[in-house]
């Protein structure tokens, strides 16, 4: 298992291409900064494939080459269809959850659409467990030193 | 002369009252209402705010409980009170759970209470895109959107008598009332400016506790990237503006910010750590 999970963390942000298209005029950069040299222009709407991300930048493949474009530039692909677990940690926490397979216990009449919030009554117990789970701000501050972060002042947006 | 003044302008103001009752409207009654609706916004003070969002929160985990996993629900914990400490509102009670369901979804409830899915963990990558997820979160409660929607349509569901026995009486049927109307809200989602609001502040939270600020835009992305038609997005996608539409929002008003704080810590080890530990 720690042998897998050490693969997964060497695969890029996006482990596969995805298809994308550019929202607007972009250029094609050769490294993901802005002064990099230019590849290609690529025109509104350009489709390209998404490769990996890096900071702000996407690292892509279109018609005119291979480069870098602004990520918040990129928007996917609607015809990139429903793949459940396909991204991000869902078959680690499938594995983790049953062991084998995704298949998920049914629970009832419980969900969070908008009926079932709706009908939902108190459920004390768990607000009593969540409040358990509460961190202080201390632990807090020590858990961010751990993973090296350190708090930096940055003025709200006016 | 000053009797006779005083004398004029009494008979001149009781002319005056006796004008105003007309026949259906009792003037004073009017009054007092339009009092206990002034008072009741004034009176929502901060213990009466995270009462009400304790409230709503257990109704929310009546709805889907907690993920049965405490090393997971201590590290959300973790992030999120570090993020809620970089904020105008560091010691409120905060506290953070993700909730056992595979919708892709995230809650705020007034006080400091807040929701993530577990289908919503399952899309990130790393800590930062927690953060930023978290962050959005946070901005609902600093700025007391919920608090504020809960208000108005309190004012108009259980108008202005109702509201302050509602928080007067916490084991009352107007409460019942109250909080029912505020876990609906969660089904019909707040203004669209609140929403936005919530990403660039959110973004900024992230960038203070020292995350790469991308964490939120990168979620906004996964999301953007899944079928729309998914029958788990449907309640996010309905409560909030398209991923597309707040990616776009953010590029026009927050790229600087972004592009200065990218390089900070994702941590993406220790997310895929904690997010499997029991």
């Amino acid at each position: 298992m720690k042998r897998f999970l050490g693969l997964l963390l060497l695969l890029p942000a996006l482990a596969l291409a995805e298809p994308a298209s550019v929202i607007k005029a972009t250029e094609l950069k050769k490294e993901p900064a802005s002064d990099a040299d230019i590849v290609a222009n690529l025109p509104e709407n350009a489709p390209v494939e998404a490769l990996e991300r890096k900071g702000g930048w996407t690292r892509v493949k279109a018609a005119g080459g291979e480069g870098w474009v602004r990520m918040l530039s990129l928007r996917y692909g609607a015809a990139a269809a429903a793949k459940p677990g396909a991204s991000g940690v869902t078959q680690l926490f499938n594995a983790a959850r049953t062991g084998t397979s995704g298949t998920q216990v049914t629970t009832g009449v419980r969900g969070l659409d908008a009926e079932q919030i709706v009908n939902a009554q108190p459920n004390p117990n768990e607000l009593a467990k969540l409040q358990s789970f509460a961190a202080e701000r201390a632990a807090a501050e020590s858990f961010a030193a751990q993973g090296k972060l350190a708090a930096t002042p940055v003025d709200y947006p006016k | 002369m000053r009797v006779w003044l005083l004398l004029a302008s009494l008979v001149f103001s009781l002319n005056c009252a006796a004008q105003f009752r007309l026949p259906n409207i009792d003037l004073n009654k009017a009054l007092d209402t339009v009092k206990n609706v002034g008072k009741a916004v004034k009176e929502i003070d901060e213990p009466e705010e995270i009462a009400i969002g304790r409230d709503v929160a257990s109704r929310l985990l009546g709805a889907a409980p907690l993920v049965p996993n405490p090393g997971l629900q201590r590290y959300v914990n973790n992030v999120g009170r570090w993020l809620a400490a970089q904020t105008e509102r560091p010691d409120l009670p905060w506290q953070f759970g993700v909730l056992e369901h595979g919708n892709v979804n995230a809650f705020a409830t007034p006080g400091g209470t807040i929701f993530i899915t577990r289908g919503l963990l399952e899309k990130m990558r790393n800590e930062a895109e927690l953060a930023g997820v978290l962050g959005h979160e946070i901005v609902h409660v600093l700025k007391k959107h919920h608090l504020k929607a809960i208000q108005k349509g309190a004012q108009t569901a259980l108008a202005g008598e109702g509201l302050s026995s509602a928080l007067k009486d916490r084991a009352g049927p107007a409460r019942d009332k109250l909080i029912a109307l505020g876990t609906e809200m969660y089904t019909r989602g707040l203004d669209k400016s609140d929403e936005l609001e919530a990403d660039r502040l959110g973004v900024v939270i992230a960038a203070r506790a020292g995350y790469d600020a991308y964490g939120l835009p990168s979620v906004l992305q996964t999301l953007q990237a899944m079928n729309a038609q998914d029958s788990a997005l449907a309640l996010m996608f309905k409560t909030h503006p398209a991923p597309g539409e707040r990616l776009d929002t953010l590029g026009q008003k927050m790229q600087g910010i972004l592009d200065t704080y990218s390089a900070q810590p994702q941590l993406g080890e220790r997310f895929l750590k904690q997010a499997q530990r029991r």
